[in-house]
């Protein structure tokens, strides 16, 4: 479908602002959106489990890969958004703006897609700086509104297919060489995957840790924290310094037909050590490894006769807040890497890790790692 | 299947506004649309507008240099604005050094820099080869038998 573009429309001379060049940027986004869509349900659903939804414990690092192609994949999302937005521009001024209502829905559309899609991006991009100068809670809107995306995607998907099979198909109709001084396709091509790559690369290392000293431009890096581990919600902020510090502390195992259990931190001293090394790995992209040591989950449940299926609630010392509980289903309750942590690199948690008592799991998601636990509820 | 994928969408649409209204407490519908119609005003009639000025400031460059400054610049401008919320570091927090725990303004320019380097050096070999061309040229002519 050729476009009257008139007025400013017609201003846009450049080549790239053609059907081709669109296509490509268009196939590459609609990848690049699906792939966060989907880790992004994975997210969504790893942190609100539904009754009938039991997330495996293994592969132990498949939450953070998932999450870091989610926040990485997102980051290096921006410049290939700016790109096919650029391209399309023009059609921002098309003349008239509205031919017929199925134009208009067409357009409301689009609009939808484009708004969604600079929303996702830019909160994405602002949570993970922590930094909310919006008055929404971050994962409500930014969940919530990857639905329109994804469906205004889909339609504009159907509408442009054709276009783009006709597009993508042929070859190139007019110079690829030196377009008088401009970019070229290729080149702009170019330029969109240096960026991409460039932002990625200044970002990575704070999830592989390999190429954690690249990672100049990442709002973390793995090492930097109490034990060289980073932190995410401090003591002080969860309000349990007192509590946590308290010398009669105990962990209480209690709900169902069970023996009822208190343990205290010298209990679980007493009960075999276990030593895993498993990473933090945070709902906004960074994830650390670390070593902990203390005692199966699986043993103090078995120790209280725990049903084999319970679902367990984990309980923390905080007074409130959305992360104060955290479920916890029998596939990670019964893995052996599932440990009541009490030691972080050979030495006494720090409090801001969770001092006296945390949970740390395999393929989890860090608010769910719960810390300075004061309960386990079997349910 | 046209049909069907139409109505999938609109049905997505249909969960994604009704789910904001739903949560109403959490997503602040009015402030969500304040946001959602912001970001579209924000980047069509400012960065773009903007993009388009500073594009036509570099035409005036000669051609064969345009493409790699271009480049340098899309590149540049783009991790500027990624890393401007790390930059302006409203999410520091005294309580917790481990959140945003590096100099960000100073990475920054030291990122520049490097894709500064990398631009002017295309250019600078883009104009040495130019010259040798002309030099080589001039040899040539002047080789000619006259």
């Amino acid at each position: 479908m050729v476009r009257r573009v008139e007025l400013i429309g017609r201003s846009f001379s450049s080549r790239l602002h053609d059907e081709r060049v669109s296509a490509w940027l268009g196939i590459w986004l609609g990848a690049s959106f699906a792939a966060a869509f989907v880790t992004g349900l994975i997210s969504h659903f790893m942190q609100h489990p539904a009754g009938w939804l039991v997330w495996p414990s293994r592969p132990v690092n498949l939450y953070r890969v998932t999450q870091g192609v989610h926040v990485i994949g997102g980051l290096a999302t921006v410049p290939l958004l700016l790109a096919k937005l650029w391209v399309a521009y023009p059609k921002l001024w098309q003349w008239p703006p509205l031919r017929s209502l199925g134009h208009a829905i067409e357009r409301g559309f689009v609009a939808l897609l484009v708004a969604g899609s600079l929303f996702e991006l830019v909160t994405g991009v602002l949570n993970i700086d922590y930094w909310y100068p919006f008055p929404f809670n971050f994962p409500a809107a930014h969940y919530w509104t990857a639905y329109i995306v994804t469906g205004a995607l889909i339609i504009h998907i159907v509408n442009q297919a054709s276009a783009v099979r006709r597009s993508v198909g042929r070859a190139p109709a007019g110079a690829t060489g030196d377009a008088g001084g401009g970019l070229t396709r290729r080149g702009l091509f170019a330029v969109v995957a240096g960026a991409s790559g460039a932002v990625a690369a200044v970002t990575v290392g704070e999830t592989v840790s390999p190429l954690a000293g690249l990672a100049v431009l990442a709002p973390r890096r793995p090492g930097v924290g109490p034990q060289h581990l980073p932190v995410n919600k401090t003591a002080t902020a969860a309000r349990v310094t007192r509590t946590a510090l308290d010398p009669g502390w105990r962990l209480a195992v209690a709900g169902g037909s069970i023996r009822g259990l208190s343990l205290s931190l010298a209990d679980l001293r007493g009960m075999p050590r276990h030593e895993v090394r498993l990473p933090i790995s945070c709902v906004e992209g960074w994830s650390a490894e670390a070593t902990w040591a203390g005692v199966r989950v699986r043993d103090v449940l078995e120790m209280a006769g725990a049903d084999p299926h319970a679902r367990i609630t984990v309980e923390s010392l905080e007074p409130g807040g959305r992360y104060r509980t955290s479920p916890l289903d029998w596939p990670h309750w019964h893995d052996p890497r599932t440990l009541l942590a009490i030691e972080l690199g050979g030495a006494p948690l720090a409090l801001d890790h969770g001092y006296p008592c945390r949970l740390i799991a395999p393929d989890r998601p860090g608010a769910m790692q719960t810390k300075w636990l004061a309960r386990l509820t079997i349910t | 299947m046209k049909a069907a994928a139409y109505a999938l969408g609109a049905a997505l649409v249909a969960v994604g506004l009704g789910g904001l209204l739903a949560h109403a407490a959490d997503t602040r519908p009015l402030g969500w649309l304040a946001w959602f119609a912001g970001v579209v005003i924000a980047h069509d009639f400012v960065l773009v507008p903007a993009v388009l000025a500073l594009a036509a400031l570099l035409t005036r460059a000669p051609a064969r240099y345009r493409t790699p400054a271009r480049a340098a610049a899309v590149i540049g401008g783009i991790l500027a604005l990624v890393s401007l919320p790390l930059v302006l570091g409203f999410g520091r927090s005294s309580a917790n050094p481990s959140q945003l725990p590096l100099p960000y303004g100073r990475n920054l320019l030291i990122v520049l820099s490097v894709i500064a380097i990398a631009g002017g050096a295309v250019i600078g070999r883009r104009a040495w080869s130019a010259r040798a061309r002309r030099t080589a040229g001039d040899t040539d002519r002047d080789e000619r038998p006259s």
